[in-house]
Order: structure tokens, then sequence, then C-alpha cells
């Protein structure tokens, strides 16, 4: 059942689960931010490594090293990209900056998806909806966006079910061309699509049944309140937006060749 | 004092032809262990949708008659109103489970009337408590048990403290065992804080020791309301194609044979066999 491993939201409790995730998506939003406005590669490493300690502190490096290896091809496909339009580019020939600037626009594809990485593998689905909640979003999105997370693996347990159904009827997925396979799934999806149907008219049923709707004024179980933690996650993302602004204004940043 | 009183309730559903329900009246009165049974389609879940005002604000279609409870007119009252009087619990656990985690579920309920934050975690402790799931609350529902998901919306409804707690075959999708489990829960809950107790089961070998009053449908219609024991023991309930428990067709046929095993009926087989073993020990 490896599908759904990543679909599990256990509670996990270190330092950066428990920040606010609020403040974890402006700090990512800043590093975006910075990611874009260099194109040299000393900032843009400088931005990777600052990344570690967040990982480390999660104890999320086996799935930040998973995701890793997911963007490893696009970042190898970003960098050929660039080597060979650099090389038509600049007369058929390739200097060391040309590889450092490939390599930069790597690393800037590399940054920013691993700073979402970090958020999403450090932010429950249940944080993430309550964040919305709080930051005045209509709680009907807020409640679609967790009933869809917590109906993701029912329905493909369903699913998986349908097709087993199907086959032991004789239907054979694996069949024909690509048109045909494509056609092969009709008989899953028709009843899935019925049940979920069904199942969504018995939730709303069982919403009814438990207030739904009663009040305009909701409250919720839980708050979100900023601690010591998010303050200083705070002040650091402040503190790399006013530095960056200030590097990028007024210091020019030396390419490695250059200092080399 | 009755707490679900329905005065000759029929009901048809929008697009059908005849009525699901007809002329139904029944009196529920507090503090009770009801039991409805009858074979399937007889109208029981119908029946149940009445009680909370689901139908008729939720299927519309055409109600006739009058249904009152917990004081309240059903017609004149929304399904959030009744929702703090009525519990009600479904057959399917995973379909009424929405949250992410199961004390989320079980502040739903609280979280839309609006109770503040102290309260709510007031209640849904008590309610997790109550029904013994307390060390799963901040689990998923998706990743518990089959049984533990019935608890978790049982005790979903119970933390709006309602009076009357209805309960459409919790266990059609258990194990007998799990479903044992939840009706022992049930019944201590109608012990211990006196909730009302509305059940609508077919398995009686399991339930029938539990109630305190039974009401039997077929084709929309009650056919029998009155002591389990009573209507038991009765003949015709056999015919109509209830299940009734093995012990108490025991003790029946033993009758029929000219043995006498006392002048109660008995209704589990912990009660059928203690009669035994006094005719024979007697001998």
């Amino acid at each position: 059942m490896s599908v759904f491993d990543g679909l599990k939201f256990r509670k996990v409790h270190s330092p950066i689960h428990n920040l606010d995730p609020r403040m974890k998506f402006i700090y990512v939003i800043a590093l975006f931010v910075v990611a874009i406005l260099f194109g040299q590669i000393i900032p843009l490493l400088a931005l990777f490594v600052l990344q570690l300690p967040f990982v480390l502190l999660a104890r999320v490096q086996r799935q930040w090293l998973r995701s890793l290896r997911g963007a490893a091809f696009l970042a190898a496909f970003i960098f050929v990209i660039n080597i060979v339009t650099r090389f038509f580019y600049s007369g058929y020939v390739l200097t060391g900056a040309d590889w450092e600037y490939s390599a930069a626009m790597s690393l800037r594809f590399v940054v920013l998806v691993e700073s979402f990485s970090v958020f999403f593998l450090t932010t429950s689905p249940d944080h993430l909806g309550l964040a919305l909640e709080q930051t005045r979003v209509p709680y009907e999105f807020s409640f679609a966006f967790t009933t869809a997370v917590r109906f993701v693996p029912v329905l493909a347990e369903e699913a998986q079910t349908i097709m087993d159904a199907q086959k032991a009827r004789g239907l054979e997925m694996e069949k024909g061309n690509f048109m045909k396979k494509i056609r092969n799934y009709i008989p899953v999806l028709i009843p899935l699509i019925v049940s979920a149907i069904r199942r969504s008219l018995e939730l709303a049923e069982a919403m009814e049944s438990r207030a739904w709707g009663a009040t305009k004024k909701r409250t919720n179980l839980y708050a979100l309140k900023l601690h010591r933690g998010d303050f200083a996650l705070l002040a650091l993302t402040v503190g790399i937006l006013a530095v960056s602004i200030y590097v990028y204004l007024f210091i020019p940043v030396p390419t490695l060749v250059e200092l080399l | 004092m009755a707490v679900i009183e329905t005065k000759n309730v029929s009901y048809t559903y929008p697009g059908a032809t005849k009525p699901s329900i007809s002329d139904v009246t029944i009196k529920v009165e507090k503090g009770e262990f009801v039991l409805i049974t009858g074979p399937s389609g007889c109208g029981k879940t119908t029946l149940c949708r009445c009680f909370n005002g689901l139908i008729p604000h939720f299927y519309q279609g055409e109600l006739k008659g009058e249904v009152i409870v917990a004081g309240m007119d059903v017609t004149q009252h929304q399904t959030h109103e009744m929702a703090k009087h009525v519990g009600l619990v479904f057959q399917n656990p995973e379909n009424q489970l929405f949250a992410l985690s199961v004390e989320k579920d079980v502040a739903f309920g609280l979280e839309n009337l609006g109770y503040p934050r102290e309260e709510m975690r007031k209640r849904v402790d008590w309610a997790l408590n109550l029904t013994g799931i307390y060390d799963l609350r901040e689990r998923s529902p998706h990743e518990v048990s089959g049984g533990q998901q019935q608890r978790v919306a049982i005790a979903a409804v119970l933390a709006m403290q309602p009076e009357i707690i209805v309960l459409d075959e919790p266990t059609s999708f258990l194990d007998p065992l799990s479903a044992e489990k939840i009706f022992d829960v049930i019944y201590e809950l109608n012990q211990k804080i006196g909730i009302t107790v509305v059940l609508v089961e077919h398995r009686l070998d399991l339930t029938a020791k539990y109630a305190n009053h039974i009401i039997i449908m077929d084709e929309g219609k009650v056919c029998f309301d009155g002591s389990p024991r009573e209507i038991l023991s009765a003949e015709e309930t056999r015919l109509i194609g209830v299940g009734i428990p093995k012990a108490t067709f025991l003790y029946k046929l033993l009758k029929k044979e000219g043995i006498n095993l006392s002048n109660v009926t008995p209704l589990s087989s912990e009660e059928l066999s203690k009669l035994l073993r006094g005719v024979l020990e007697a001998k």
C-alpha cells in the first residue's frame, strides 16, 4: 500500500511541524522571492544550505531526499537546455561562466522545489485547513479541502476494489493499444463516479445531522497561536529578505569563476 | 413523558409512487431503549430520518401526520436545530466521518453550533472517554477499524449531548464481535446517562436483551409495538421474517413439546441457560 503512505496524517511533533503554517508559508514565499532575485550560484547555494537545518530538525530527511530525487530529472533537463542554448548563443564555445550559469539555473529550480516540499512535508493537511480557516477563507472552502484530503485514500481503495471486481468479470485492462487502454478504464470509472455521488449524499446527510450551518459564527476546536518559534521564524524571514535586497541593490555578487 | 411521538405519519419520497411508511403511530418514552426491527425495505430507515427532520427538510417529498420529537414539531424546525436534541448514527461508518483526526470529528457538531473552545474541549473529552476511544483521538478516522469508526460516530453525536440517540443499523458493516462491543457501549450510555436510545437492528440475538420496547415494522406499517418478551413469544413475529433470538425460539419449541421452562420468555442465551440449568438441577 505504498501509494497511501504519503497520505497518512498521523500527528508528528517536531519544532518545525509545530510552527504556524502561516509563518511557514510566508517563509517559503520569501525564499521564492530571493531565489528569483539572484541568478548567481553562490546565493542560491546559500539558500539551499539554509534549508538543511529545517529538514534535519523536522526529521524528514528521507522524504526530503526522495523529493530531491524526483526533482533531479527536471533539474538535469534545465541544465542541459541552458548549456545547449548558451553553446549556440555564444558561438559554439563554452566558458566556465556558461557552466556555472546553467548549474545556477537548475539549482534555482531545486531550491524552489525544496522550499515547497519542506513546507508540505512538515505541515499536516489538518493544520493547513486550519490555517485556511483562520485566514478568513470561507469555511466551505477549507472544509472542501480537508474532506478531499480525507477521502483520497478511501476513493483509491474503492477504485482498487472496483478494478478487481471488473477483472474478476473478465475485463482485461492491459489489453490493446493506447486508445483501447484508455477505454478499458470506463467500466471502472462509471461505478467509481456513481458510488462517489452516493457517498457524497450520505455525507451531506451526516453533516446535516450534526448541525451543519447552524450558526454563521462557527468555532474551532483548535486555535493557531503564534509562539516564540513562530516569531523567530518571522525574524529569520525578514532578515533573509533584508540581507538579500541589500546585497541585490548594493553589492555585486561575484561568480565562482571570478573568485577562482 | 414521551420524547418521540408520531401520529398517523405517512411519507412518500419525491418521485416514488407509493409511500415508504404509512400511518405510523408510535410513542417512545424518556430513557427507553427501543428496538425497531423488520424485514429490509420496511421503512425503518425512513422513520429514523423523520426523527431529526432530514425528512422533510433534506429529502423533501410528502410528509403527512405529525412528528413531535423532544417537544418540537420536525416540520417547523430545521435539521440543525433538531441536532441538539436528536443524534443520528448511520449505517456506514466511513461516510459519516469527515475530519482528519478523530477528536476533530467529534468536535464537528459543536463547532457548527458555535460552542466556545473550553466547553468544546470538555465535551469532546467526555464523549471520547464514554465511548472508550480517548487513545485514538489524534488518529485519522481512516486508519482506525470499522468498529472504532462507528464509536467515533457515536461519540460525535454524544458530544452534542442530545436527549435521544437514533442508530440506524450501526453494526451492519461490522463483525459480530465489534457489533457486540458497540451494543455494550450503547447500553451503557442508556444506563449511565439515561439517554433515550432508538436502535434499528436485524440481529435480535444480540440486542433483544437490552431493549425494553420493541417495534416491528413491515411494508411501511407498524405491526407490533410493545414489550420484547411479549412480542417475541408471539407466533406471528416469526412469520414476518423477523429473526427472533435463538434462545427464545428454542424456548418456544420446548413449550410446544409440553416443556414449560418458566412463564417469562428468555431473550438471551444467558437467560435460557439459567432456566435450563435450573430445571436440570431440580431433577
